[in-house]
């Protein structure tokens, strides 16, 4: 009888961690956030090779072209590849001991190549001695292209009218 | 030598007994602190002085779960789920006129006196109504300026909860 109940407990185990470590596409789109948050955020003093490279894989995880609509900012438009690359170099410039997160990643799959995805990014540093904390929900499309997840449009929302 | 409740509570037995109580324990902290009383940890300045930034507090979600939302009240408005939050004072239910005139509030027109703020910048908004199904909320701190201040009327479903103590 304990053997049974041992064994049904590690098979149900083992089934768990078969679930947890099966790779889905949600996970991957999962690890593209990850990589994003990482590449975004610039540690105190990093060289500046290193923030340059970072930048570059940060805007390589996105389409050509990539629409970015912040209404805040009156920006609505499509960002080529190169855009992309300098607008990540000058916040990056701009925020130099700062790390980016993503909580809360709800992911759609709306089809075998696109998701929908909201999440919550949240900025903590410091600027000239300053703490600065700060949040934006946003909604992004990822699409599948040859088989690698790329976020295609970002929509930071406002849901706070003054 | 402990006596023996203390030694029997620092080191139980692992026994049967104290399994389910374990197991009942944690489940019981899951669902409190996981879903009804929420720890929060402020980060920031915009509800000094009534909360200072890296001091912790609780979000009781049911706080309006039988009555709506009053002014005054301190409210917790979610982003895309419940792990980052706004912290915030409601100043104005929907129906109600909210505007700033030289950074004091008026609601409905009438000048509104607020205790809580104690640094004040010279803001300036003009009137507006509050929406059907939404609320008006600033931070308690108006010291900075109004650009860099995150308030406005928000949707009644992204409050997750009253704010204690």
């Amino acid at each position: 009888m304990n053997n049974k109940i041992l064994l049904t407990a590690i098979l149900l185990v083992v089934c768990g961690a078969i679930l947890f470590l099966w790779p889905s596409d949600e996970k991957k789109i999962r690890g593209k956030f990850a990589s994003l948050a990482e590449y975004s955020s610039t540690e105190q003093a990093e060289p500046v090779l290193e923030t340059m490279k970072k930048a570059a894989q940060a805007a390589k995880l996105c389409t050509e072209p990539c629409l970015i609509h912040v209404e805040s900012l009156k920006i609505d438009r499509e960002f080529s590849q190169k855009e992309l690359n300098e607008r990540f170099l000058m916040m990056k410039k701009r925020l130099p001991d700062t790390e980016f997160k993503f909580h809360d990643i709800v992911v759609d799959i709306a089809g075998d190549d696109r998701a929908e995805v909201t999440t919550t990014l949240r900025i903590v540093g410091t600027i000239v001695d300053e703490q600065i904390t700060d949040a934006y929900e946003i909604d992004i499309t990822a699409e599948k292209r040859d088989g690698d997840w790329l976020f295609s449009s970002f929509t930071v929302v406002e849901f706070m009218k003054k | 030598m402990l006596p023996t409740p203390i030694h029997r509570f620092l080191f139980p037995s692992l026994d049967k007994r104290f399994l389910i109580r374990l197991f009942l324990v944690a489940i019981a902290c899951y669902l409190i602190f996981g879903h009804l009383l929420l720890p929060l940890r402020v980060q920031g300045l915009s509800m000094e002085p009534t909360y200072h930034d890296r001091s912790f507090a609780f979000c009781w979600r049911l706080q309006y779960l039988f009555s709506p939302p009053e002014r005054f009240d301190v409210v917790t408005v979610r982003y895309s789920g419940r792990t980052v939050m706004l912290l915030k004072r409601i100043v104005a239910l929907q129906g109600d006129t909210v505007e700033f005139r030289k950074g004091m509030l008026y609601v409905n027109g009438k000048l509104i006196e607020e205790p809580y703020v104690r640094h004040r910048s010279a803001w300036e908004l003009p009137p507006r109504t509050v929406a059907p199904g939404h609320v008006y909320v600033v931070g308690d701190n108006r010291g900075t300026p109004m650009a860099q201040h995150r308030f406005g009327e928000v949707n009644l479903n992204r409050i997750v909860g009253g704010v204690i103590p």
